[in-house]
């Protein structure tokens, strides 16, 4: 279970980000996060996977107190995440099955299991013919396919996408955001920044607005906030 | 059972190094020299002691004995001597142990043999003084010249030369001290750099391992192996140049000035390849242990 409580971030700048979140996403959700540009939906993520820090209220996943986590343990708390950019992030010289392998290599993981595992991850994705390929060689959505397939290397137990359709054309979007129910069927959370808004009433699942430093609306089974 | 391979992080250091060829050759090189300097000046004070130990230059007083003296009259002498205040041990060598020892020395080096006309010194008797106060010294000297007994003919006080090779000696040593502590410093920031630059060649690959939840010493272990890396190479290297080196200016001593005698490199070189072994890894390491602090942090 997540759990952000009277959540603020202010820059070192002085931004405020993010000024009073309240949001609770219990596990095995599925939850679309929209809200305008520049209303602190990265924040939100960053807070999540502990790149920044709160500057005060509450951030709980599971048994991880975010606010109390010791850098030293950061590693460990991560690997509880898998992560999607919108620029997908793969090594442009590696293949999209070293790009899986790598994920599971960083965290030690003997070559045997990665052996097995990468295959089987690569197939979840439909990227089982493609895995000798490198990424200049597959298009947008295939490449965005491989990081979620990386994302996932580490069996983790929620999966965050930051805007993950943002640089793919609309039908390769909806195979994606396919694919990200599909895991969440798997039984893992799944939290999904989107601007799309054809896609998130498609979906039909929670939808948390965020804005004005906090959480404005938060429907289930909703659609996108036509005034965001 | 998580398992971590170390070909992993040393295929992966070396692959940083290669991609860095430039910098990498310029932290050796410097790192080397670093060594060089400091092996040189220290073979160089070595071998000022063991010369030093060898004629036993310090503290001590030779006072010759007339070879027209009876034996009474050198051992009034030596009986006067004792008896001066400041000295703390009085040696008789006999002008026979004085001759053995000289002949001794010349078949060491038989060269030597035509250069010079023998002393008439080992034909004399004479005695070896060690004094307690280096402060008094001129006194004793005194007292020496004016004892009560005749018969001395001649006294050698090399605390002169023992003070001047003294002054020489930390003379040379505070420049030494001066040049590796530059060296050093130019050394670990040119690592430094090194490794940064390897650093920020992968950063991209870096965010990525933070992400997927590498820890730290994942990421950073290859950049140390490099700072150690560079350290072997310059040390096994400058240990073989300092060879090169040492036995050019050994065999210019030997043969042009063979009153000085100098240790042999075969006897040193484990001192020296330990030192610039342990030398180069520790500067290594310290270099790219800075260079990362950040990324230990964050
Ligand atoms: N590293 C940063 N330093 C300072 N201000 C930042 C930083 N990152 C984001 N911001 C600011 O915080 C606000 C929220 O940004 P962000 O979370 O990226 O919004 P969103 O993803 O919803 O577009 C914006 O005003 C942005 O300019
Ligand atoms: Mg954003």
């Amino acid at each position: 279970m997540i759990e952000f409580k009277n959540v603020k971030k202010v820059y070192p700048n002085g931004t405020v980000a993010l000024d009073n979140v309240n949001l609770r996403i219990n596990d095995g959700e599925f939850v679309f996060i929209v809200g305008a540009s520049g209303a602190g939906k990265t924040t939100l993520m960053k807070l999540l996977l502990r790149e920044e820090k709160l500057t005060s209220g509450s951030l709980t996943v599971d048994e991880f107190d975010l606010k109390k986590l010791s850098n030293f343990k950061v590693p460990y708390y991560r690997r509880q995440l898998g992560v999607v950019f919108q620029d997908f992030r793969l090594f442009p010289n590696k293949t999209v099955y070293e790009n899986v392998a790598f994920a599971m290599r960083v965290i030690g993981e003997p070559s045997k299991v990665i052996r097995r595992r990468v295959p089987t991850i690569l197939s979840i994705v439909n990227l089982q013919d493609k895995y000798n390929c490198f990424p200049r060689e597959l298009s947008g959505g295939e490449q965005q396919r491989v990081a979620l397939a990386r994302a996932m290397a580490n069996n983790p137990r929620i999966i965050i996408a930051d805007e993950p359709t943002g640089n793919i054309d609309p039908k390769m979007s909806l195979e994606i955001m396919n694919l990200l129910v599909k895991i969440q069927k798997k039984g893992k959370t799944v939290i999904v920044v989107t601007h799309e808004k054809n896609l998130v009433d498609y979906f039909k699942q929670r939808v948390v607005t965020i804005g004005e430093g906090g959480v404005i609306s938060d429907t289930v089974g909703g659609m996108y906030n036509a005034e965001v | 059972m998580r398992r971590y391979s170390l070909t992993y992080f040393i295929g992966q250091s070396f692959k940083g190094l290669w991609r860095n060829g430039v910098m990498s050759l310029a932290s050796i090189t410097v790192l080397m020299s670093c060594l060089l300097v400091m092996g040189s000046f220290s073979l160089l004070l070595a071998n000022i002691n063991y010369n030093m130990e060898e004629i036993g230059l310090l503290n001590e007083i030779v006072v010759f004995i007339d070879e027209n003296s009876t034996d009474e009259q050198v051992a009034a002498i030596g009986t006067e001597i004792k008896g001066l205040d400041n000295v703390s041990g009085v040696r008789f060598i006999s002008r026979e142990e004085a001759h053995e020892s000289e002949m001794a020395k010349l078949a060491d080096h038989p060269n030597l043999l035509q250069r010079m006309s023998l002393d008439k010194e080992i034909y004399r008797h004479s005695y070896v003084i060690t004094y307690s106060d280096n402060s008094r010294v001129s006194t004793l000297q005194y007292q020496l010249e004016h004892l009560e007994n005749k018969g001395v003919s001649k006294i050698i006080c090399r605390t002169d030369l023992a003070e001047t090779i003294e002054s020489l000696k930390s003379g040379i040593t505070m420049i030494f001290i001066w040049f590796l502590a530059i060296l050093m410093v130019v050394s670990i920031f040119v690592i430094i750099n090194t490794i940064k630059l390897a650093v920020f060649a992968r950063r991209q690959e870096i965010s990525i391992m933070r992400y997927v939840g590498a820890t730290n010493w994942f990421i950073t272990l290859p950049f140390v192996f490099e700072g150690i890396f560079i350290g072997l190479l310059a040390g096994g290297i400058g240990y073989l140049l300092q060879w090169y080196l040492y036995t050019y200016v050994y065999n210019i001593i030997i043969t042009d000035y063979n009153m000085i005698s100098v240790m042999a490199y075969a006897d040193i070189s484990h001192y020296v390849i330990a030192a610039f072994l342990a030398i180069g890894v520790v500067t290594g390491i310290i270099g790219s242990s800075i260079s990362l602090r950040k990324y230990l942090h964050a």
